[in-house]
Parts: structure tokens; sequence; C-alpha cells
């Protein structure tokens, strides 16, 4: 099921999700080490450094929850198996599309 | 409608109390997730695909006005103005805050209301019959005893780190209207030789991964053994019941793997050895006093023809179909059960804005002597409205845009949220049902094709009760891309079955138009007289319309 998350080997292009402790709102891991809700300013990562980063958000725990890995393509848009949950998670419910982010609801 | 006596009241309030003190502990670092996460779940907080989802428990689907107007302000203040009607008579919202949900939780208590027992390895909220109290059918109504389970499996400290969750239905008309055949404990109320009532024992049953329609285990259980020999089940399961996958962690494996006879003969000796001062046997002042708050209302002495209904409905055919497809018989002259289908064309099965949640409220407090159920189907049932007063309640549902005339029929699909809400789904389900839901949108055709149970969930842990369905859509993943298996022939009622996968799945776009083939497969080979979907299927067998499925469009 979708709950186990494909593997990634470290040539493909990724970046950090999770979601806000206090809000529940998908996030995505920034350079400066923030979560932004906004794909887009994510850190488009590769290389086995990206499992240090990974281990350090799984500690960030007071702000966010359950980090993974989402794949992307090297300009940091949606890609892989995972793309058609991923864009869903990132822009909204698709038959309500007035909540999600794509209509800026924010 | 059972009413909070004291314990109740304290028991809930603490409960709220306890998890701000929880939710407070997290959202300042003082708890990871890891050690959260159980704690949140005994509360009905799930983190979903999107945010955190609350899950509030409905007893046996039983509201009132109150209640809905508080579910509504919920909805509002703390959600996004919706909320979800759930196959296991419970309501869901989607958008909810965690730092916001014990005060949700407080202003649920001041209406009798919590998310106790909606997750967690636990016995679940208690389902029924939508229409208990109200159908002709049945022998007795079965809420007192969904509340008397409720009361004696809530925070029952042996049964609280279940193998895996339990889910217990109550039934006692002779059409089975709580599929209490596919429950891990479904209870039929039925009478013995002597004519005494008490609960047929189906043990077992279950969708998911593996779907069992659940064996007799016992024909006849006393009332007054009803919880002693839930007990035995429950103490065979718990010891057992497997801990080390949780997918073969089910008591319906269990029973599989035991085989009938042996678990039949544990549980026996079980309630045999239980000693007296263990076996839980009710008083019956207890059971008078919960049976008293579910008293038949008083009905109007009322004829069973009404002008002003026979007017209704030769005034338009929208309102004749209305009263044929949305009304059920009452045991009472002159009254009806109406069915609210929340399945408008193109929305979300079993969605209801705030504003249609205190539109149902309005009528139901008005017309429907302040009784709200929540039907498994994803609907929401008045079950005590005068034939007299249908016009109103047609022209109030009308205005809030919530007379879908099709209760039963092909757009009438139950639905899981699918891939747009859920983290486990591997699949939409709603945007399927919404393209299947247009192939019936002609009024005439859909009635034409008459009763028929499309039923989808987004993966395999059926919370659309695609196994059930006499279609089942099946959400699957394909190396990322939305497939969806198709299947014939099951039925969640007294003739409950599981239905068959037919081939390989189908792409998005392919389904509606391949049920479209099926249903016209089905209107080719029926007979005369409007021979049911699942009759003809069963009669014809399956291969010409897995045939229609499969043909080239």
């Amino acid at each position: 099921m979708s709950s186990e998350r494909p593997k990634l080997g470290p040539d493909i292009p990724k970046v950090v999700t999770a979601w806000l402790s206090a809000t529940g709102r998908v996030v995505y891991l920034t350079q400066d080490r923030n979560w932004s809700e906004d794909l887009a300013d994510a850190e488009v990562l590769t290389g086995i450094g990206a499992n240090d980063i990974l281990a350090w958000a799984a500690k960030d725990q007071t702000r966010v929850s359950d980090p993974y890995f989402m794949q992307v393509t090297p300009d940091g848009k949606v890609a892989g198996r995972e793309t058609i949950r991923e864009t869903i998670r990132a822009r909204g419910p698709t038959n309500h599309p007035m909540f999600g982010k794509q209509a800026g609801n924010n | 409608m059972y009413r909070y006596d004291e314990f109740d009241d304290t028991l809930v309030r603490e409960r709220a109390q306890q998890f701000r003190g929880q939710v407070e502990r997290r959202l300042k670092g003082e708890l990871k997730e890891e050690h959260f996460k159980p704690l949140r779940l005994q509360n009905g907080v799930y983190l979903q695909l999107h945010a955190y989802m609350l899950r509030v428990a409905i007893p046996y689907g039983q509201l009132n006005a109150k209640k809905m107007r508080q579910l509504a302000m919920v909805a509002d203040v703390y959600d996004k103005g919706y909320a979800h009607f759930t196959t296991r008579q419970n309501v869901q919202y989607n958008w909810i805050a965690l730092a916001d949900m014990p005060d949700v939780l407080d202003v649920l208590a001041d209406v009798e209301m919590h998310a106790i027992q909606t997750s967690g390895n636990c016995i679940r909220n208690v389902t029924s019959d939508h229409l208990a109290g109200a159908n002709r059918d049945e022998i007795e109504d079965p809420r007192p005893w969904c509340e008397i389970i409720r009361q004696w499996s809530t925070f029952h400290p042996e049964f609280s780190s279940l193998p895996r969750k339990f889910k217990i239905a109550v039934t006692a008309g002779e059409t089975d209207r709580a599929a209490v055949r596919v429950h891990d404990i479904g209870l039929h109320m039925k009478k013995n030789a002597e004519g005494k009532v008490g609960f047929e024992f189906i043990v077992g049953g279950g969708l998911g991964r593996t779907p069992f329609v659940g064996p007799t285990v016992r024909e006849w259980v006393a009332k007054e053994d009803l919880l002693s020999y839930l007990e035995a089940n429950m103490r065979v399961y718990n010891r057992h019941g497997r801990r080390d996958n949780k997918y073969k962690a089910r008591i319906k494996i269990l029973v599989s793997e035991l085989g009938l006879e042996e678990y039949k003969r544990q549980v026996e000796e079980e309630f045999a050895a239980q000693n007296s001062w263990e076996k839980v046997v009710l008083p019956q002042e207890e059971i008078d006093r919960i049976t008293a708050y579910f008293a038949p209302p008083k009905f109007e002495m009322l004829s069973a023809a009404s002008p002003a209904f026979e007017a209704f409905k030769s005034e338009s055919r929208e309102h004749a179909r209305w009263a044929k497809n949305n009304l059920r018989p009452h045991r009472a002259p002159g009254y009806a059960s109406a069915h609210i289908a929340l399945k408008q064309q193109g929305e979300a099965p079993g969605d209801a804005t705030s504003d249609q949640m205190r539109a149902m409220a309005d009528i139901g407090e008005r017309f429907g002597l302040d009784d709200i159920r929540v039907a498994h189907e994803q609907d929401i049932v008045l079950p005590h409205v005068k034939l007299d007063d249908v016009p109103a309640v047609y022209a109030a549902l009308k205005a809030a845009g919530l007379h879908a005339s099709n209760a039963g029929l092909g757009s009438d699909i139950i639905a899981c949220p699918g891939l747009d809400y859920c983290n486990l789904s591997n699949a939409r389900s709603i945007s399927v049902a919404n393209e299947i839901q247009a192939v019936f949108a002609d009024p005439e055709f859909e009635d034409e094709v008459g009763t028929l149970h499309v039923n989808v969930s987004g993966c395999i842990n059926a919370c659309g009760h695609h196994h059930v369905g006499h279609i089942g859509i099946l959400g699957v993943d394909k190396k990322g891309e939305e497939f969806y298996q198709v299947l014939f022939g099951g039925r969640a009622d007294e003739k409950a079955a599981i239905a068959t996968i037919q081939g390989p799945g189908l792409r998005h776009e392919e389904v509606a138009p391949a049920i479209r083939r099926v249903i016209d497969t089905y209107l080719s080979l029926r007979r005369d007289g409007g021979e049911k979907f699942i009759d003809t299927m069963s009669r014809v067998g399956q291969a010409p319309f897995k045939e229609a499925l499969y043909a080239a469009a």
C-alpha cells in the first residue's frame, strides 16, 4: 500500500517532506532547515548525504511528524511512481479544489 | 435516544481533558510522534494525506438535531465547512489542527459525543440497522443491545489491546441492513423454538485484504448470556489471535485457521468455564433502564393513506420518483422512513456541508420526531416521518440540495475518501464514483435499472466495502498509475456474498464506460417483471457481464 514509501537510490533527486505537528499541514524541508508549505521552496537532494538530512529531519519531531523522501525532478517537480499521490498531497483533494493549495488556500 | 448519566459524562470529559494534556506535551516536544500516535488514535485522530483527521463516533448511527447542529458547528469553526459520513455510521473531519482537537472533544462532550472507539485495536463503535425501531420486519429494537454492548466494551481493560480492531454489528430485521455477516461479530436477533428472542452469533466475517462471510458460531444465545458469550469469543480471540502479522490478526483469520468446529469448541469451553462471579449477567432492571431510552415515540393514530402525500406524488414525476425511491415502509400507519441520499451527482459520497447538516437537523427536529440516523450506505435517514409531512420535507431537502432521488440505485454509490484524502489509499475513489454516477444521470434510465449497489474502495483495506457491492470497484497502484479492478456479485444483506474479481484492472477513464456496458448487458438479459441486477447475475452467471466489462470500447 502507499503508506510504504518506495526506496529512492542516491542518484534520484528527492526532497524531504513531512506534516507539521501542530496543524498536520504538508511541508517540505528547505535549504536553511526550515519547513515550507510550498514545494517550490524545498531543497532538492541527491547523493548519500541526503540520508543525513533525512535523519536530521526525523529528529525535528517537535515541528514535524513522519518525514520521508519524496521523488522529484532535478528542478523540484513531483516525479516518480508516487506522482499522483504527491501531487494531490501538494495541491489538495481533486474533488474539492477550493480547499487545495492550488486555490491559494494555504 | 440514550442520554448520558453522570458516569458517561465524567468518563467522556475526563478523557477529553487527558487528551488535552497529551496534545500539549506533543506540541511542546515532550512526546515524540511515535509515542503520541497510539494516544491520538485512541481519540480518533489520524494523520492523513493533507492534515489530521478526526473520526467522531455516532453509536449505532443515531443522532438528534442538537448533535447534528454541533457537528455542523465543528465543521464551520474547526474545519472547512463540511464533514464526511462513513460506512461505519461515524463522521469524519479532514482538516482539524491538532492544537484544536481538545477543544473539539470538549464541544462534542457538550452534546454527549466523543471520538472514543473510533480507532485502535479495541472494540470499535457498534453499528446497527438505520431503520431500527421503525421498520416492519424487526422482531425487537436492537439499539438497547447496541448501547449495552457500547457500555460494556468502552475502556474494557481486557479488550483494550486486542490483536487488531474489532467491529460488532447488531440487527433485528428479517432483512439485514447492518451487514452483520461481514463483521468480526455479527449479532442477528432471532427467536428460538420456544419463541424467545436471543442472538445468532456470526463470527469471523470481514472485508479488507482477506474477505470472509462470517459463519454462525451459535444459532441462538439468550439475552442474559449476551455479554458473557461475547466475552468468551473475545477471550479466545485475545488468546490466539496473531500479533506477529497485522494482516493475519483479525478474528476472521483465527476462525479460518482453527476451523469453525475447533473455534466453537474453544468458545463453548471458555463460556462453560466462566465462574459465576465473572459472568456478566445483566440485571433486568438495568436492561429495562436502558431499553426505556429507546421506547417507541408516541406515533399519532393516522390513516395509512394520506391525501397530502398522494397529491404530492401526483404533482410531478420528480416528486413521485423521490417518494418511490427514498421512502421506506414504517411500522406505524401514516408514517414512512425517509432516506436523504448524500449522493448528489458530482459530490463526494457521504459528504455534507455544514449548511446541509443544519438543514437535516431542522427537518429532523420539525418533521422527524428529532430522530436522525446515519446509514452504513453513507446516507442519512429520518426514520419517522408522517406521510402528511412528506411535501414539506421534500421541499426543505430540495432547498438544501439534499433531494437526490436515488436511494438504493446505481448512483447511490458507497465510496471511501480514497487517494484524495487517505494516507493508505492507492487510487482515487470519489472521482471514479462520480463518473459512474454520471452513467445514471438520466433518472428514467436509473429507475429502469433499479436496485443496484456499486461500492468503490481506493485500496485493499476496503473502507468502501467493494467486496459486497453488486458491482465492486477496487483502486490499485500499477507502477504509479491508478487502475481499478472490477468485482461482481457481492452483497451485504442476509444473503451476504463476497464479490469475485473479474480480471485485469481498468484505467480510470475506462471504468464508467465499462460499467455502462455491464448495465446494458443486464438490461438485455433480465427477465420481465423487473428482475434485479444481482438476481439476473445469479441466474445467468458472471460470464456475459465479464465479457461486456472487457469488450473493446
